[in-house]
């Protein structure tokens, strides 16, 4: 063998890997060839300046917002959970009372109780869709997207509470309320999802 | 690494296991650096590596319960943000040609002004050519490792390591003595 080793040949000698082929026809040309044995040496040196490279640390600690991640998309499997609860809840109140054609104005409270559920449900969708849970924020977003779940988690306890109230027109009441204001911070989490964390105001 | 880096690795594994955020915090800090430096060797820019440490810590926190402690913990978590970088690598696909690197490669034997440092030397490796080289003669994946990663080959893997390694000789204006 006259020519000189590929580098194929010189990484193998280097790794001691023999599957390479006409390894032992190579290994008989290195003993006897100072250019490839400095090749050789050279790839050595490469890879142990390779080695030698200083390690690269990040600038800005990423756990908050690896935290703020992991914690909204737990609270995000339970919350949607819950409000999917409540609005089957609501729906199934809904129903009876139209159902015995209540006083209208009462109906167009029921109405409007129904559309803002079903308002409240389409940004669930869309939050969905955006796959927030995959996708990587900065700490402040994370912030803000935790106080935002809070207030939603403390509207949901509401709106479980409310349901408990004896009174049909004071519990519809109160429940459009309560569904009118998870609309709008359901929003907010989608703008601060879509990166208009600034609009939001909090 | 691991026992320099996190004293008391099983009981802190354990308690990362059932959520805990001291836990998952401690092995954060035992682990950022190590993931962030693959992450930038393998990766262009410091945005790619931060958003590919918060991506491997975001799964390591979901996945920890599945990590079943048949290897190093930090053979787990390597292996997680080797696989987020060379996704990362599939969906930027910039500048991942052989032709572009050599044009801008200086000729072999080029004047000493023209050589570069090694740093220089592996940006202007191709994505692939960069990320073999680092997982292979760094990190000490072998062939099988990064073929299976990277949906390949295992002589993709070492023809692209032998191409690299002829580039970076070139690049540094290295000449064999005879």
């Amino acid at each position: 063998m006259t020519a000189h080793l590929s580098m194929d040949q010189l990484i193998a000698l280097r790794d001691d890997d023999r599957s390479e082929p006409g390894m032992g026809e190579a290994l008989q040309h290195f003993a006897a060839c100072i250019h490839c044995q400095s090749e050789l040496e050279q790839l050595h040196q490469r890879t142990a300046r390779l080695r030698a490279l200083p390690s690269l640390a990040p600038s800005t600690n990423e756990f908050p917002a690896v935290h703020a991640r992991v914690t909204v998309a737990r609270q995000r499997r339970s919350r949607a959970a819950a409000s999917l609860g409540l609005a089957i809840a609501a729906t199934a109140v809904f129903t009876l009372i139209t159902r015995d054609l209540v006083h209208p104005k009462r109906l167009d409270a029921e109405q409007l109780l129904q559309s803002e559920i079903t308002q409240s449900q389409q940004l669930e969708h869309k939050l969905t869709a955006w796959n927030s849970d995959q996708r990587v924020i900065n700490g402040r977003t994370a912030i803000l997207v935790i106080q935002l779940e809070n207030k939603i988690a403390q509207l949901d306890a509401e709106i479980a509470e409310s349901a408990k109230m004896e009174q049909q027109a004071a519990r519809v009441e109160n429940e459009i309320k309560l569904w009118q204001q998870r609309v709008g911070l359901m929003n907010a989490l989608v703008d601060v999802h879509l990166s208009k964390a600034g609009n939001v105001g909090l | 690494m691991d026992a320099m880096s996190l004293p008391d690795a099983d009981a802190v594994i354990a308690r990362a296991r059932l959520g805990d955020p001291v836990a998952l915090e401690a092995l954060y800090r035992a682990y950022s650096t190590p993931v962030y430096n693959l992450s930038r060797r393998i990766c262009r820019t410091t945005e790619d590596a931060e958003d590919i440490l918060q991506e491997t810590f975001f799964e390591v926190c979901r996945s920890i319960r599945n990590y079943r402690g048949d290897g190093s913990i930090w053979g787990w978590i390597r292996s997680v943000a080797s696989s987020k970088a060379l996704m990362r690598l599939r969906r930027n696909k910039y500048r991942d040609t052989d032709e572009l690197n050599d044009e801008i490669a200086p000729a072999r034997g080029a004047s000493t002004a023209l050589r570069m440092d090694l740093e220089s030397a592996m940006d202007r490796l191709t994505d692939t050519a960069r990320a073999v080289v680092w997982l292979h003669d760094v990190e000490g994946y072998t062939h099988e490792e990064i073929a299976n990663q990277m949906g390949k080959t295992v002589s993709f893997s070492k023809s692209q390591l032998a191409r690299a390694h002829t580039r970076l000789r070139n690049y540094l204006g290295e000449e064999a003595l005879a």
